[in-house]
């Protein structure tokens, strides 16, 4: 699904986020991303999605390497990825139905064929009762299943997460923990950069570390070197 | 379309199967950010009716100019047969040979129409029109002189090329002289030009400050959403996509920022109209105020909306691609 090749990254004034990089996780895989603050965790995943490119290596997406994908082309990779952010970014503007609506109202889909998508993936997060509210009314736990919501809307293959639970007491960290192991059941590749090494602890999933740029543990590359 | 899962396309847009489909599925897509951004102006009015009102004022301006220009033009095509040629006939001439000369001058090319009036015929005009009336009676013999009033062709009209012709009639024996009074034409035609010139300069100005109006005003609001379009952006939104709104509100601003040029023009002119007939009263004239027509309204609105096209166009395409999700 997803395969890094001596991947680096410095950013302009000379900082090295990420140093050679190279790993790759499975069909329908679900991983860890673990380090420190400032371990690469964000650039790893900016990688994926196109924010930014490598300096030197290449990411490959279900072998199609990303080095070849023109700026014009970047919408159409991310809409086969569903992110989902600390902060959630829901639209304070709009209500909960609109912000999960958004990447198909953007492929322009039909309404019809939306109301139903939008109405299954909040009742996956079991938010089928707010549809009508403004993102403001709603707990931080929910919101964060709104944003969640709208990642997996347009059934991508690949989720990512940063740092999904990091505003969330552990019970509900669990609980979001909970939906992303249910996608990954469906087939879904899901990564997820956290730090909260007690989650990771409690499920027996592959993680990824990250230090100071440099991967440390990674058992499966570790038994092919 | 999917870029990196060939499988995927059947599941998520099974809806563009074929091309046109696609493109009708693209319009729907634009006509109905057109119709959400409307509602978005409705929704925060305070905002959008300061710019529209700069807007409308800016265009009310040139407007404003251009029916002026209009008007003048009006009167001063009153005055074509203005380029009028009166030879004053030499005294001593007897009738009969006056009538030759009539009958002669008719017969150049340059001269369209001819026509006499006779010493005694000019006494009564003069006595009926100057109210001297009686007094006239004193004189004992009538001091006017035939005069034959020359209408050149349409040709000879023009300032210089009448003079020429007066030159020419003023070298007939039996014409004492000849006057031309068309100085006071060629400085209104001066001062026409200048006008129009004028017009056209102060437009330019003013559409360029529309043009920049509906820029900032729409950077400003790109600004505004910069959150929003980083979100589109990270949800695999298009350019296309996120401009349209933007340049759809600038053609929003355009098209009512023409109609509030269009409803002051208009206001203005029944203010003036009173006046102005009062004005074309005390010199006997029928002259009626114009306004702007359907066409040319049309025409305001076309130009509106262009220039709201173009405001926004290059604020969307200068700021719009610095916005990206991870600059945040």
């Amino acid at each position: 699904m997803i395969k890094f090749d001596q991947v680096s990254k410095t950013y302009p004034g000379g900082h090295r986020a990420l140093e050679k990089v190279s790993f790759e996780l499975g069909n329908g895989e679900l991983a860890f991303l673990t380090g420190h603050s400032g371990a690469g965790k964000s650039t790893l995943l900016k990688l994926i999605s196109v924010m930014e490119r490598p300096s030197a290596g290449r990411v490959f997406i279900n072998g199609v390497d990303l080095n070849g994908v023109s700026n014009r082309q970047i919408p159409f990779v991310r809409r086969d990825i569903g992110i989902i952010f600390q902060n959630h970014r829901l639209l304070e503007r709009y209500n909960v139905f609109d912000n999960v609506a958004l990447p198909l109202v953007i492929e322009g889909m039909h309404h019809k064929h939306i109301a139903k998508r939008v109405h299954a993936a909040l009742d996956k997060v079991g938010l089928l009762d707010k549809v009508r509210c403004q993102p403001s009314t709603l707990s931080g736990g929910e919101q964060q299943r709104v944003g969640i919501a709208r990642a997996i809307v347009n059934s991508p293959p690949l989720l990512l997460a940063d740092e999904p639970t990091g505003n969330l007491d552990p019970e509900l960290s669990m609980e979001i923990l909970r939906l992303f192991e249910d996608f990954n059941r469906h087939g879904t590749a899901v990564l997820i950069a956290t730090h909260d090494l007690g989650l990771i602890a409690r499920m027996k999933y592959r993680s990824l570390t990250l230090n100071h740029g440099r991967l440390s543990q990674d058992p499966l590359m570790e038994g092919q070197l | 379309m999917s870029l990196l899962f060939k499988g995927r396309e059947a599941q998520t847009s099974s809806l563009h199967k074929s091309w046109i489909m696609g493109c009708y599925f693209f319009v729907l897509t634009v006509f109905r950010q057109g119709v959400n951004s409307l509602g978005e102006m409705w929704r925060t009015p305070m905002a959008s009716l300061m710019t529209i009102l700069v807007l409308g004022l800016s265009l009310t301006l040139p407007a404003t100019l251009y029916i002026v220009v209009k008007n003048v033009q009006q009167v001063s095509s009153g005055f074509s047969d203005a380029a009028e040629i009166s030879l004053f006939v030499k005294d001593s001439m007897t009738e009969q040979q006056t009538q030759t000369l009539v009958k002669r001058l008719a017969l150049y090319p340059e001269v369209e129409g001819v026509k006499l009036i006779s010493k005694s015929k000019a006494l009564e005009e003069f006595k009926r029109v100057s109210g001297f009336g009686q007094a006239l009676d004193y004189l004992e013999e009538n001091p006017l002189p035939n005069v034959v009033l020359v209408t050149p062709t349409s040709r000879y009209r023009k300032p210089q090329a009448a003079q020429q012709l007066l030159d020419k009639l003023e070298d007939e024996r039996e014409v004492e002289f000849g006057k031309l009074d068309i100085e006071w034409l060629e400085r209104l035609n001066a001062l026409l030009s200048l006008l129009k010139e004028s017009v056209v300069t102060i437009a330019l100005l003013l559409l360029s400050a529309v043009i920049l109006i509906i820029g900032n005003t729409i950077r400003l609001s790109i600004m505004d959403k910069k959150e929003e379009i980083q979100v589109l952006k990270l949800v695999g939104a298009t350019n296309t996509f996120i401009h349209t709104p933007f340049i759809w509100t600038g053609v929003w601003y355009g098209i009512v920022g023409g109609l509030v040029a269009f409803m002051s023009v208009a206001m203005m002119l029944w203010w003036l109209e009173s006046a102005v007939s009062m004005v074309a009263g005390v010199y006997q004239s029928s002259f009626v105020l114009q306004g702007l027509n359907g066409n040319e309204l049309l025409t305001l609105l076309l130009l509106a909306v262009m220039l709201g096209f173009g405001g926004s166009f290059l604020s969307v395409h200068r700021y719009i691609k610095d916005i990206e999700p991870d600059k945040v």
